[in-house]
């Protein structure tokens, strides 16, 4: 009699688990589910236009090739600490690295859960009131920058502004401050996830122009522990897989 | 004399926040400030008896305590650490989603609500640490190093995970996501993750350790006690250099306690198994409020200075002596 009730405890607590998870995860069923395990369908260093060329402006070419020039010198800590640092390759760069990604929807925040050197962006589509800013770190300038979204049907729609400008759009174009990043994101189907990459910044660009990167679904993981600086004292590259 | 915090004078240094958060000292910090004598006994907690009662003994009034060995003493005659603070805790708005009501449900943003503390001086109880000789010469080390203004090379203050105690008990959020294999602890800060294995079989022990040591866990009754051993590199338990060795094991049993007051946390109880440098296991305390308000965490980009080659990979610490 005694031996038995741990047992019906541990099944009634794993009842009450799995009744909480679902709980969990049907009170999210008012906006679409992009939660899961993705990894980029097809590997590349390159944001690519959807249509023709990068269209510069002349300071936003002149910019580019000393980019280009400084990577065949190889002074890569001139214009990528990503490479050189294991800077955080910042928005909308992260949706280029070669490794899986989870995303995870709380509270109506999309936090993007990276498999690199274990980097974060976040997407706020929520009504959560804004935080205190003791420090005025909403000042400075990030990586990832601010993105602030909300849903169009089932694509989220995301605008990142105050983007840092040691970041690069993939791993030679340059953008400045101003850069305005609109990104609508949608399942295609399950195990396919778009985004739609739409890049504003007049200075270094003619007119806004998109690129459009898609992601398979991967099996539910734990990620490794991954730390890039690591790597990069081990002499490796920050990037291992490219 | 007081311990100064020399590493905020330090290009590239990863604990700027905290040290930030040391300008608020005073109140409550999250072990007694003086920890009066142990009023009970439980995991960690001092053997009763050692001493004879006073001429004033009242059968009400607590046991005293029991003499401190020679590395207790050694570890009380060191210069106090800076006194911890943090930041005014976020009010919580009305109509804020609250945790899930399962008790094994651990999900949601939650945030230190107690005063950061540098060093761990005593055990939830208010006993000394129990150090041994070997431990109490590690400490004193480092303490005195920080004094020095010459401190060591830790995990932290070049950007590494620091492992699992100081990367939740510095004050910053994070948020739990659970599955039913494994429960994943995203913290702002170092971008850090924890994982907590619930079945080995789907995330057996890796080939290489890693600096967060491996994970398992199980439910007793509604707590998460979690077993954390195999680590990289031995982890300082906090910012003033609290050894653990490499070979050292944390035990934490974590549970959410809702009382209905709109003021949920959950509770971490770290227990210290290390041979190496304590005389028997000893426990600590630690709580982290419920704040789904700041979910949307800053950014903790450490490596951009950590790792700018003109300067040292070190950030400009020494390298610890080897024992």
């Amino acid at each position: 009699m005694i031996k038995s009730r741990p047992r019906h405890c541990a099944v009634l607590a794993g009842v009450l688990v799995a009744a909480g998870l679902a709980a969990s995860a049907a009170a999210q069923a008012a906006t679409p589910n992009l939660e899961g395990v993705w990894k980029i369908a097809t590997p590349t260093k390159t944001l690519k236009p959807v249509k023709g060329t990068v269209p510069f402006t002349e300071e936003g070419r002149k910019q580019y090739d000393e980019n280009k020039r400084l990577q065949a010198k190889g002074d890569y800590d001139d214009y990528d600490i990503t490479l050189t640092r294991c800077n955080s390759p910042g928005t909308p760069r992260l949706m280029l690295t070669p490794e899986r990604f989870k995303i995870w929807q709380r509270f109506g925040v999309l936090t993007f859960d990276f498999e690199w050197n274990r980097a974060l962006r976040q997407i706020n589509a929520s009504n959560l009131p804004p935080k205190d800013d003791f420090m005025g770190a909403g000042l400075v300038p990030t990586m990832t920058g601010t993105s602030k979204g909300h849903w169009e049907g089932n694509t989220l729609v995301a605008e990142t502004t105050n983007i840092s400008d040691r970041t690069l759009l993939d791993d030679l174009v340059p953008h400045t401050l101003d850069m305005k990043v609109t990104e609508h994101i949608r399942l295609l189907d399950h195990n396919t996830l778009q985004d739609r990459i739409t890049i504003e910044d007049p200075a270094y660009f003619t007119r806004p122009w998109d690129a459009v990167v898609t992601y398979k679904r991967q099996p539910a993981a734990l990620f490794a522990e991954d730390v890039c600086l690591d790597r990069l004292q081990a002499h490796q590259p920050a990037f291992p897989s490219q | 004399m007081r311990t100064e915090f020399p590493w905020r004078n330090l290009k590239g240094l990863a604990l700027a926040g905290a040290a930030m958060l040391a300008l608020g000292a005073g109140g409550a910090s999250a072990q007694p400030a003086n920890g009066g004598p142990p009023t009970a006994t439980g995991p960690g907690g001092p053997p009763p008896g050692g001493q004879a009662p006073s001429q004033g003994f009242s059968p009400f009034a607590p046991p005293p305590p029991p003499p401190m060995s020679p590395a207790q003493k050694l570890a009380a005659a060191l210069p106090p650490p800076q006194p911890g603070g943090s930041l005014p805790l976020p009010v919580l708005a009305a109509g804020s989603p609250m945790p899930n009501a399962n008790p094994r449900d651990l999900q949601g943003t939650w945030f230190h609500n107690q005063n950061l503390e540098f060093r761990m001086q005593r055990d939830m109880y208010g006993a000394p640490a129990p150090y041994n000789m070997d431990g109490v010469k590690v400490l004193a080390r480092r303490v005195q190093s920080l004094k020095d203004g010459k401190p060591y090379t830790n995990a932290s203050a070049i950007c590494r995970p620091p492992g699992p105690e100081w990367q939740h008990d510095l004050n910053m959020p994070f948020q739990i996501f659970q599955s039913k294999d494994w429960i994943e602890f995203v913290f702002e800060e170092y971008h850090g993750r924890w994982h907590v294995i619930l079945n080995p079989a789907k995330a057996p022990r890796p080939a290489q350790k890693d600096y967060m040591g491996y994970s398992v866990g199980h439910w007793d009754g509604n707590t998460l006690v979690v077993e954390t051993s195999d680590f990289k590199q031995a982890p300082w338990l906090d910012v003033d250099g609290t050894p653990l060795s490499a070979k050292g094991k944390l035990i934490q049993r974590i549970r959410k306690v809702d009382n209905g007051d709109q003021a949920p946390f959950i509770e971490v109880i770290t227990t210290i198994v290390d041979p190496t440098y304590y005389t028997r296991p000893w426990s600590v305390v630690r709580t982290f409020g419920w704040q789904p308000s700041l979910t949307v965490f800053n950014e903790y980009n450490c490596e951009e200075q950590i790792g700018d080659p003109s300067v040292s990979a070190d950030a400009g610490l020494l390298p610890e002596p080897k024992d």
